[in-house]
């Protein structure tokens, strides 16, 4: 037993050494092996800065296309350096020029003056008929970005040809969806403080083409655009109190929604399939949510608290809804679900907020918030984290989402007597903060979807 | 039957009941209590005596006011005046006064003391910090169409926007001949702010916010896989003691130790690629690169993290197009979060990458890591 146990334990020590030699050899095998293998870096630290671009002069296929075309060419351009995520390269900077669609680029030129993005064009002209193609060159890999693309429609709609144009172009850039080709509902504003003449008026993300939806008769607020575009609701004082109205764009026919009885209706909105609307409703001093259905006037109370509910937006799946309640004391934001039931509150920071409104993205909601005298437009995450304050000025109010949950419209009034109010965007991440030139006081500015 | 001790139990009881009726010699003082002496009022007496004792406007205001004198005053006549303070509060309620029990006993302080309410030492403390914060405050970030983290001041104005800087030079007219400077525009880099300015918002002064500490950059992954391997092999035979097993792990272990050796053998001369790369050299390649990544905070593409290889050559220019190795995150974006990967390597080449020619067997393959996760909140 002994000698055995002995013999056991000797060849284990020799195994063991043989083990270690062969453990050294390996290791010094190894580091050697791997030097010839791929050098790894990580990068985190990188740049912010607009992505330069070029857009030279559109070819006009036909001698009438010429102005068009510059026109076109100037809109794209505009489009994309509004968004401050771009930056344009001018023209008198470019080293070779592109005189025909269809010509190889040479991309030399191109890196030699820095645009990291080339955008062609020709445009057609036949009569009332307008043809535009582009394509979208990435010049630093030089590749095409995409295929090409070609828009046909009529001469009176090219600014809607440009903005589809420039949103092809975001989108292949960037990776998300694009937001040109939308229209604005808003509130125009017109005479002193104390006697404004206010009317319906919808126009292009950018400010042209205005059109007047209401006359100025009465008071109206706060227009939301219904999910496909065709509809607008908005909060009329015809009657003398508060009533929600249903207008239709295309004809600017309307008529009154059929909400729960009650003395006060506001703040309405749609749905995501636009068959109901959910609002607040005021009755004996207490407001709460309700949803009505639009073809069968039925309606359901979702929230029965004696605070002030108001203010609700619907998540983009209708999964849930987010309000502005002050149950706790003062203005503060909730959610639940979009059948009723219990609510979460989300924003904890010291003020009061108000006005949220859902990302289209489904991740942010926006908010306005009032705090030590001023008004900010923010964004928080639907959990209530990562609170970001994107505006601080005399009065900033009434968010609203571009369609690819990028971009947030406001209205921002100045201060005293001869105040006006204007309507301004900014980035999520809080930069290129700038006025949206329209003609007159805006206000209450609803953001509608793309167009088809 | 009356017998002795009959009478004389009787007796005994007798003198010690009485002794104790009589209490010689058990004498005690009682507890001491007090006692309030009480005088009713009608109610007609108490509304005049109310009136009479409600203090005059010129009484309260004295607390604002006097505030800033706090300032002056030395500490000693606080303390000094407030155990002289708490001497009187007990005593009027002992005495009988006229007034209804018990007075409050802030009032005696408010009218005796005009100058040092027991609060007012924490006012000073107060009064000097609010002026203070704007003093502290950070200077308003610029607002600059360029965000890293190297900032950079507007460059002069008649100056081209280029990455090196280079100062105006003109052919100087004295010069002789043959000595000719060429004319070179003055260029100077973009400017460059640390982080996006938001608009001006007047600070609460509170942290709102704890900042992340910035990472460590990471070290270059050591090669950990092939001793991994054999150590995982060598436990299996250690643990089996049993004699035929080692016959057979020593023969295991003779033919792998050969093998190595053998191994190494070849892998000698590739030694000759030189010393590794050294810390700095890495990181000017890095910087080189992550000047032209650029990350869009906003955008999904900013969750997306990617790997991206590539094969530089002798000049260190890249050969042939990037290519996607791995994309971690948000896979809608990755291949955006490529594209803008793809265009920092090739942008930043710019006649090619400054890499050390005698490693060049080191640097031929890259793999790169964009990890944007750090830039989100920019």
């Amino acid at each position: 037993m002994r000698i055995r146990v002995n013999l056991t334990m000797r060849n284990e020590a020799k195994m063991m050494k043989r083990l270690l030699t062969l453990l050294v050899a390996l290791m010094l095998a190894g580091p050697v092996a791997a030097q010839n293998g791929p050098l790894r870096l990580t990068i985190t630290d990188g740049v912010i800065e607009p992505i330069t671009f070029a857009a030279p002069t559109f070819q006009a296929e036909n001698a009438e296309a010429t102005q068009v075309a510059n026109d076109l060419n100037r809109l794209v351009a505009q489009d994309l350096s509004g968004t401050g995520l771009f930056r344009e390269i001018p023209a008198n900077a470019f080293i070779s020029q592109v005189s025909s669609f269809s010509q190889p680029v040479q991309f030399a030129d191109w890196r030699a003056i820095n645009a990291q993005a080339l955008v062609v064009g020709a445009v057609a002209m036949n009569g009332g008929q307008l043809t535009v193609k582009f394509r979208l060159y990435d010049v630093f890999s030089g590749q095409e970005l995409g295929g090409g693309l070609q828009f046909a429609g009529t001469t009176a709609g090219w600014r809607r040809m440009g903005h589809k144009v420039a949103d092809a172009v975001y989108s292949r850039v960037t990776g998300e969806g694009g937001y040109f080709d939308s229209r604005v509902v808003y509130v125009a504003e017109s005479g002193p403080k104390d006697n404004r003449q206010m009317r319906l008026a919808i126009m292009d993300f950018d400010g042209a083409n205005v059109q007047y939806l209401t006359d100025s008769s009465t008071i109206v607020l706060a227009p939301r655009f219904s999910p496909n575009g065709d509809r607008v609701l908005y909060t009329s004082f015809e009657s003398g109190f508060p009533r929600i109205n249903v207008l239709n764009v295309a004809n600017v026919g309307r008529q009154q929604l059929q909400t729960a009885p009650g003395e006060m209706a506001f703040s309405p909105r749609f749905s995501r399939d636009g068959g109901s609307v959910i609002y607040s409703l005021s009755n004996g001093g207490n407001t709460d949510i309700f949803r009505s259905d639009l073809s069968t006037g039925q309606y359901t109370r979702l929230t029965s608290a004696p605070s002030i509910e108001t203010a609700p937006s619907l998540s983009p799946d209708g999964s849930q809804i987010v309000f502005e309640s002050d149950r706790s004391g003062t203005q503060q934001l909730y959610i639940m679900s979009a059948n009723g039931g219990e609510a979460r509150r989300i924003s904890f920071g010291e003020g009061r907020y108000g006005t949220p409104v859902w990302s289209p993205r489904g991740d942010l909601v926006a908010f306005t918030k009032q705090h030590a005298g001023r008004f900010h437009i923010g964004v928080m995450r639907t959990d209530g984290s990562e609170e970001r304050l994107l505006t601080a000025s005399f009065l900033d109010e009434g968010p609203t989402w571009s369609p690819n949950g990028r971009v947030i419209m406001f209205s921002r009034e100045t201060q005293g007597e001869s105040g006006t109010t204007s309507l301004y965007s900014v980035d999520i991440s809080g930069r290129n903060l700038k006025a949206v030139p329209v003609q007159g006081g805006a206000s209450d500015p609803s953001w509608g979807p793309l167009q088809p | 039957m009356q017998t002795p001790g009959t009478y004389i139990s009787a007796t005994g009881h007798i003198v010690l009941i009485g002794w104790l009726i009589l209490g010689w010699g058990l004498d005690s003082e009682p507890l001491e209590f007090e006692a309030m002496d009480v005088s009713v009022v009608s109610g007609e007496e108490f509304e005049q005596m109310m009136a009479a004792r409600t203090p005059t406007p010129g009484n309260a205001e004295p607390t604002a006011p006097a505030q800033p004198i706090i300032d002056d005053t030395p500490p000693p006549p606080p303390a000094e005046e407030q155990p002289a303070e708490t001497a009187p509060p007990p005593e009027p309620v002992d005495q009988p006064v006229e007034e209804l029990p018990p007075p409050p006993p802030p009032a005696p302080l408010v009218t005796e003391a005009t100058d040092e309410p027991p609060i007012a030492p924490e006012v000073p403390a107060a009064a000097p910090s609010s002026p203070n914060v704007d003093v502290n405050e950070p200077p308003a970030p610029t607002q600059a169409d360029r965000i890293a983290s190297t900032p950079s001041a507007p460059p002069p104005p008649d100056t081209q926007i280029d990455d090196i800087v280079r100062e105006e030079v003109v052919p100087d007219e004295t010069a002789p001949a043959e000595v000719v400077t060429e004319e070179v525009t003055p260029t100077a880099p973009e400017e460059t702010a640390p982080e996006i300015a938001l608009e001006n918002e007047k600070p609460s002064g509170l942290v709102e916010t704890s900042l992340r500490p910035v990472a460590r950059p990471s070290r270059p992954t050591p090669p950990a896989a092939e001793p991994d391997a054999p150590t995982q092999t060598a436990e299996t035979p250690v643990e089996a003691p049993t004699p035929p097993a080692n016959e057979a792990s020593d023969d295991a272990v003779a033919a792998a130790l050969a093998a190595a050796l053998a191994a190494e053998a070849p892998s000698a001369p590739a030694v000759a690629a030189g010393p590794p790369m050294t810390g700095s050299e890495r990181d000017s390649f890095r910087v080189s690169v992550n000047r032209c990544w650029n990350v869009d905070p906003g955008s999904v593409a900013a969750r997306v993290t990617v790997e991206v290889g590539f094969e530089l050559d002798r000049n260190g220019l890249v050969v042939g197009q990037p290519r996607l190795i791995s994309a971690q995150g948000d896979q809608s974006a990755a291949d955006t979060a490529f594209e803008a990967a793809r265009r920092a390597i090739l942008r930043c080449q710019s006649g090619g990458y400054q890499l050390p020619a005698d490693k060049y067997d080191q640097w031929k393959d890259v793999v790169i890591t964009f990890d944007p996760s750090g830039m989100r909140l920019r």
